[in-house]
């Protein structure tokens, strides 16, 4: 309908579409309906990083859960002998340290733009206070995080790997999501 | 990884130092932002629930301000006449009431005289100094209405700032977000968020009790027949946003206006009673609502923060002096850990919740 277009047109915010449109395309919140994400979009901070800069060092005490938009950026852990070893590069889509989510740990990796990178930040108290004031965002979010715990601990189960080992640093591959693909950090 | 050095606190503590007194130098030109941050603040739920619906926020902000220019508008239709029949009739009955009062004082005086008879109560003398200051104060009242005119400004002032605030809050933010170093972006979110936990209940919640006491305060006073219920009401809900005085004000001076109108204890007594049970009702319904979500604050600390805010500030430094000190103890709280964390001051322990082998 042309008057209800231009209305949405005048009275719509383009920004607010345009992340809402990407948060939509994302697995993490795929079935969430149009109110919820705009509750999502406010709850959500955005930042650009340039080429170099760092988001977060291995050991840094983890709050926040990071979803890029545009760009690339590189997480590395040190090794025996101190020298960073690339582990994944982080692809537009794909979401990381979102076990800052469940708990606040140091990071076990550092992460740092290759190119200007857009991301989207959720806080934890924020996700919080999505729990309590829009439970089904809250609930849509943590269903998705167990399910990816639970992909990592398989995957550390068939390796042979004990039973805790779901904070694996070897980066994995193959996951049907691209969230999954990420290491935790 | 490298090794960790402990950051000196010592120059942001100096640099913090140095902001408070630059802003105790300008406090004068602070207080309409001062005010319009608070209101924006309080407003802003508002204006997201309605930004979540995917509308621009220039439209929705612009929308809020129509819609309370008119809620406004119907609001001083309906008490402003009100208002003004108080305030003449307080003027038509004054004399009356300060015969009643002089009777009263007699009344008083014969009773004690009867019960001390060798002690001399000069209350006759008393209530002729008191209505003689009256009288004397009430020369002045033209330049005391002429010194509330810088107030009258914020009445314009404060509605304006307010509507920047609230159409450019999360732009400030994102500003801030993305001056803040790459690394500690994480902290600058964790002392916003810190900071908005508590500021923003404690702002909302204190204006949800002095809306609630102007309200009870109202309808009560109504009930017992006080001719400046209105005017009594709303000096009660402003006292409020002080903590604890909205009801000791009310009970002063309503109990006052008690006796003055008709010339009894027991009508005083009932308006205490009245506001005893507003308090009452606000500790057992309100304030667990309120505390709920807000920081927890020692009562000592209440007590320091609002001796200090008073001292310095005067009236709003009391009203604030509780805001100012939820920030600066998240502010202390976030830069403690921060600084714990990076000096490896403390540990940070995986829950051992693994005991179950995996199925």
């Amino acid at each position: 309908m042309p008057l209800s277009r231009f209305l949405r047109r005048f009275f719509g915010d383009p920004a607010t579409s345009r992340k809402r449109a990407f948060l939509r395309s994302l697995d993490l919140f795929k079935d969430l309906r149009f109110v919820d994400l705009g509750h999502l979009v406010q709850s959500m901070h955005s930042r650009t990083y340039h080429e170099g800069e760092v988001l977060f060092m291995e050991g840094d005490i983890g709050r926040a859960l990071f979803i890029l938009e545009s760009g690339q950026v590189q997480l590395t852990k040190a090794g025996p002998d101190g020298q960073p070893r690339k582990i994944y590069t982080i692809q537009p889509g794909e979401f990381f340290g979102e076990m800052a989510l469940l708990e606040q740990l140091p990071r076990t990796a550092t992460a740092t733009a290759v190119e200007r990178s857009q991301v989207l930040l959720l806080y934890r108290s924020k996700l919080e206070s999505l729990l309590s004031s829009h439970p089904r965002i809250g609930v849509q979010i943590m269903t998705h995080l167990a399910q990816l715990l639970s992909a990592r601990l398989r995957r550390a189960g068939g390796s042979g790997s004990p039973a805790g080992a779901g904070r694996t640093d070897s980066p994995t591959a193959g996951a049907s999501s691209g969230a999954a693909a990420t290491p935790a950090s | 990884m490298s090794e960790r050095q402990a950051p000196a606190l010592l120059p942001v503590v100096l640099a913090c130092a140095a902001a408070l007194y630059c802003a105790y130098l300008v406090r004068q030109a602070l207080l309409p932002f001062v005010l319009s941050f608070a209101l924006a603040y309080v407003l802003n739920p508002l204006i997201d629930a309605a930004e979540t619906r995917g509308l621009r926020r220039f439209h929705v902000v612009l929308a809020f301000y129509i819609l309370a220019g008119l809620l406004l508008y119907l609001l001083g239709q309906l008490l402003l006449p009100v208002l003004l029949a108080e305030t003449s009739r307080l003027q038509v009955d004054a004399p009356v009431y300060l015969a009643k009062v002089q009777k009263f004082a007699a009344g008083l005086q014969g009773r004690a005289a009867k019960h001390l008879p060798h002690a001399g109560l000069p209350i006759g003398p008393l209530a002729e100094r008191a209505y003689a200051s009256a009288m004397a104060q009430l020369e002045f009242v033209p330049s005391y209405l002429l010194g509330l005119f810088p107030l009258l400004s914020l009445f314009f002032l404060v509605p304006f700032i307010t509507f920047f605030l609230l159409l450019d809050g999360p732009l400030i933010i994102s500003t801030t977000i993305q001056a803040a170093p790459s690394r500690y972006v994480e902290q600058a979110l964790h002392l916003l968020n810190a900071i908005d936990a508590s500021l923003g209940h404690y702002l909302r919640g204190i204006l949800i009790v002095a809306l609630s006491i102007t309200a009870a305060s109202y309808v009560g006073l109504l009930a017992l027949g006080l001719h400046a219920a209105l005017s009594i009401a709303i000096l009660a809900g402003v006292s409020s946003f002080v903590p604890y005085l909205g009801a000791v004000v009310g009970a002063l001076v309503g109990g006052a206006a008690a006796v003055i109108q008709f010339g009894t204890v027991e009508a005083s007594l009932k308006v205490v009673a009245l506001f005893v049970g507003i308090r009452l009702a606000d500790e057992a319904l309100l304030q667990p609502f309120i505390a709920k979500y807000s920081v927890h604050l020692h009562p000592l600390i209440y007590l320091l923060s609002m001796m200090i805010g008073g001292e310095i500030f005067g009236f709003l430094g009391l009203v604030f002096a509780v805001p100012a000190a939820c920030i600066l103890k998240a502010l202390v709280q976030v830069v403690w850990e921060w600084y714990a964390s990076q000096a490896r001051l403390r540990g940070h322990a995986a829950r051992d919740c693994v005991a179950v082998p995996y199925t």
